[in-house]
């Protein structure tokens, strides 16, 4: 019963994205049929491939470049106990409680400056910067749990610092990489404060931030397509989740019990 | 010896360097020139003037402002005292084995994968006036409900801490379902063992054992309810009047729609004193406890 009143308004919405516009304003009613209008009004008025591509970039850049950067710090801190990558770590962790708005207008004026504002790099930058303390804490824990005889055969068998860790401990610290995509996707995909502050650009715009402007754009009442592109900008995470919420949630118990 | 120490040490720098540049180029660089501009009058076009702790002292008397920060508290407050036992209780319900259970954890964390914006959007059309709730009012004989829940200023922000509880709800629930099966169950035979009742289970098994994952819920619901903003900037726009505002979408106001940026800054950087400071007390509080158990 409970349940019903969390995917109600998900069904509501994919619901109304297919009534006819007679009966838009009878909310209670069942469509009669799939009434395609109003994916193809959104459609033509929005660039949804155009979205789609950019959102899918940035989030992929960000997750990527988070990774990238944090398993190797994350690494460092858990295995070298000098206090200058100690204090590193808890100058990271105290990242996580500034809030964005406190820093947006800098943020703002130093991409004005280096010429990077309205692009898909300055977005990927920003989101793996942000969602790199977390990170960094999350590999830090599970480099713990790998053990140490493994770098030291490593350098016998004669492998680099870089080389020992990018092809013997990383793959190591895949469910952590799992999880941290899991738990970061999200909220980068569907964030709405970085792209409107940002990505004035209506080519460089992600879905969310399309949303946004297309509902400001329409004005009150038709509410038809934005429904349908409001489905439309969700269904790869739905999707996503259907196919990952069982790895997720497994992600999430390792994740709360190492953090 | 000692070469191979400075050596690993030079292995660490360069390994921990793209991460560290990252971090002082996007969040500690802009957070320590908000602090500077905080102090100042600036427009963004002209260059910025010194004033002090005027912004400072402005927050204090700016009713929108205050509003917001009640606001802004209230949420907080709400998902500590109302959403967090519901989602604990929520967590408890979906690990026994029924048939359904997958199903229901993906139907509680749905609002979470789905984002705010969209979330925001649907409820939006569905509360109203000739929206879906105040349909199914009539429906059932509840004429005198009926109301346009978020252009009143009695009922929206209500609607409004009821709508960020419900999205926060299963993400909750989550944390807590992994908290509980964590738990050995030998411990719960011990107890049963030992002639313990249920309720008693619960106090001196279940809670204590689940302090780690209250302390980061609590700690997800505080911080998350201080930057509340989505939610309010696309249902009302913090209105009717500011009855609806919180904290960031009024710094987000200052700065985007008034171009008091030095005023700005100086609203967030006392937001993140506020959540530093709440965050800091409650993670003290909260691992004591972890401690006794």
């Amino acid at each position: 019963m409970i349940a019903l009143l969390f995917l109600y308004p998900i069904f509501y919405l994919i619901l109304t994205s297919f009534k006819s516009p007679d009966q838009l304003y009878q909310p209670l009613a069942m469509p009669d049929s799939f009434y395609w209008g109003h994916y193809k009004k959104a459609i033509e008025k929005v660039n949804v491939l155009r979205g789609f591509f950019n959102t899918f970039a940035i989030s992929a850049g960000a997750i990527g470049l988070m990774v990238f950067v944090s398993s190797m710090a994350g690494y460092v801190i858990a295995r070298i106990p000098r206090k200058f990558f100690q204090f590193l770590f808890y100058f990271f962790i105290s990242g996580m409680v500034i809030p964005l708005q406190t820093g947006m207008i800098p943020i703002f004026k130093m991409g004005v400056a280096l010429h990077l504002i309205d692009t898909r790099t300055f977005m990927i930058l920003l989101y793996a910067a942000g969602a790199l303390p977390m990170a960094t804490f999350m590999y830090a824990g599970f480099t713990k749990s790998v053990p140490r005889e493994i770098e030291e055969s490593a350098a016998i068998d004669g492998y680099g610092k870089f080389r020992a860790f990018w092809m013997i401990i990383f793959p190591l610290l895949l469910p952590a990489t799992g999880t941290l995509i899991m738990l970061n996707i999200y909220g980068i995909w569907n964030d709405l404060f970085g792209p409107l502050l940002y990505l004035k650009n209506p080519a460089k715009m992600t879905l969310m931030a399309q949303v946004v402007q297309f509902k400001a754009n329409t004005q009150s009442i038709d509410y038809g397509p934005i429904f349908a592109l409001c489905v439309m900008a969700t269904l790869p995470l739905i999707v996503l989740f259907f196919f990952t919420q069982k790895y997720m949630m497994k992600g999430l118990v390792a994740g709360a019990v190492k953090g | 010896m000692l070469k191979a120490s400075t050596r690993e040490w030079w292995t660490g720098f360069w390994f921990i360097l793209p991460a560290t540049a990252l971090f002082v180029a996007f969040v500690y660089y802009p957070f320590a020139s908000s602090v500077y501009y905080s102090f100042t009058e600036w427009d963004s076009i002209r260059p910025a003037k010194f004033i002090g702790w005027d912004n400072y002292a402005f927050l204090l008397e700016d009713s929108k402002m205050l509003q917001a920060a009640k606001n802004t508290i209230l949420i907080t407050l709400f998902g500590i005292v109302v959403q967090n036992p519901l989602s604990l209780l929520l967590a408890i319900l979906l690990n026994r084995s029924f048939r359904t259970k997958v199903l229901l954890r993906v139907a509680f964390y749905l609002p979470v994968v789905v984002s705010l914006v969209v979330t925001s959007i649907v409820w939006g059309q569905i509360l109203q006036y000739d929206g879906l709730l105040n349909h199914l009012l009539e429906r059932i004989g509840l004429l005198a409900w009926e109301r346009d829940w978020l252009g009143d200023t009695r009922s929206v922000f209500p609607t409004i801490i009821a709508l960020t509880q419900w999205q926060g709800l299963g993400y909750c629930a989550v944390i807590y379902l992994a908290g509980l099966q964590a738990i050995p169950q030998d411990l719960y035979e011990a107890a049963k063992m030992d002639g313990a009742k249920a309720v008693n289970r619960f106090v001196h098994v279940t809670l204590p054992m689940l302090m780690p994952a209250t302390t980061v819920v609590v700690f997800l619901t505080i911080v998350g309810g201080l930057k509340m903003f989505d939610i309010p900037y696309i249902m009302t726009g913090g209105g009717p009047g500011s009855a609806s505002y919180t904290l960031t979408l009024a710094i987000y106001n200052a700065a985007f729609r008034e171009n008091t940026y030095g005023y700005a800054i100086a609203g967030g950087i006392v937001l993140m004193i506020f959540i530093m400071a709440v965050t800091l007390l409650q993670l003290r509080v909260m691992r004591r406890k972890e401690v006794e158990m």
